[in-house]
């Protein structure tokens, strides 16, 4: 399964990859981070494609989603 | 724990203390551009072989511009109000190798430095020109622009714009650039590929794309990347424009001689010529 992982100092809660992600898989949660930004957080990762599209959009360098494959690659449990 | 994979080329610390997150409002375009920009710019290290330092990042002041020298670990140079353009030329006539990626806004490129804009396209100089058009003066507080939309309201214009917009591609190639193009911040697989086609170009590459200000629009951006999406269409899949849509694609792709070439021929000429 994919994983996502969002680097909450950097997030600006714009949501433009919650929106962006063609299979639903992450959504805005309730926590804020320091700066009051809500931030995304994953609703079902086992629907991600890994099309990366919400990486590719996040202005702020934010977000990103590690697949099975580079998880494998990089000496992680997959 | 996976970082994102461009911040590999984005300066996160300086020497003032850290530098991100960037200084961009929430949502902004400019973001988003830099980070197409940063995609196109690694597959094109990765597939074409070039080295970092023949990458140059140049801009002038506004918005956009501040996304070269404060965050890129290339070299980059933050210039002059709307003289981004003709640094660019000076960095090419000393090394015509490199290859140089101008990022500029609406106001910078086309109202302050509208004359440099024309006359950079006209000489075909081998610079990709990024012209990220938000549609009014973002940096200043939201005035009206030449290229904000006709009926739009803006803070100097609360009653709607009365004039017609710029089009920046039109100008682009009326005045003579070889490859030109229009994407919005709503389509990043097309703008990354015409990113990589126009950096790979020899001549002017004018890539415009429309991008949203969430701040001064006083919209949220996933509410102004749909609306972008809805009023584009595309060039190829339409022979005539809709009425009050804004065409987007690749509208030129030619080849034609860079101005570095014809005169890098003219010196091997008079050279010869001398040596007789």
């Amino acid at each position: 399964m994919n994983r996502l992982y969002i680097n909450q100092d950097y997030c600006k809660g714009c949501l433009i990859c919650v929106d962006v992600c063609p299979k639903h898989a992450i959504g805005a949660s309730d926590r804020l981070n320091s700066k009051g930004y809500i931030l995304p957080d994953e609703i079902d990762m086992s629907e991600c494609s890994g099309c990366m599209l919400c990486e590719m959009v996040c202005p702020d360098f934010a977000i990103a989603v590690e697949t099975d494959e580079e998880a494998y690659r990089h000496g992680g449990e997959t | 724990m996976k970082r994102h994979p461009m911040l590999k080329y984005l300066k996160e610390k300086g020497p003032a203390g850290p530098r991100m997150p960037t200084i961009m409002c929430p949502g902004c375009g400019a973001g988003q551009v830099l980070n197409y920009t940063l995609h196109a710019v690694d597959d094109i290290l990765r597939e074409d072989g070039i080295k970092k330092e023949e990458v140059v990042f140049i801009s002038g002041v506004g918005c956009s511009s501040r996304l070269t020298s404060h965050y890129l670990e290339f070299d980059s140079g933050w210039t002059i109000h709307g003289r981004a353009l003709p640094i660019a030329t000076g960095a090419l006539l000393a090394n015509p190798s490199l290859k140089i990626i101008v990022f500029t806004g609406d106001g910078d490129a086309m109202a302050i430095g509208g004359n440099h804009f024309i006359h950079t396209c006209r000489r075909n100089l081998n610079v990709t020109i990024l012209c990220i058009n938000n549609g009014l003066y973002g940096m200043t507080g939201g005035q009206v622009a030449p290229t904000t939309p006709a009926g739009i309201a803006t803070t100097t214009t609360p009653y709607g714009n009365i004039e017609e917009a710029f089009d920046i591609c039109k100008m682009a190639e009326t005045a003579g650039a070889s490859y030109v193009a229009r994407w919005t911040t709503a389509h990043p697989r097309q703008t990354i590929k015409s990113i990589k086609q126009g950096v790979r170009k020899r001549g002017s590459a004018v890539i415009e794309i429309l991008s949203q200000c969430p701040v001064h629009k006083k919209a949220s951006a996933v509410d102004m990347l749909r609306e972008l999406k809805a009023t584009t269409v595309s060039i190829k899949k339409t022979s005539c424009q809709p009425k009050g849509k804004t065409p987007i694609g690749v509208f030129c792709d030619k080849n034609k001689p860079e101005w570095t070439e014809k005169y890098q021929e003219i010196i091997t000429q008079h050279s010869s010529r001398e040596n007789r």
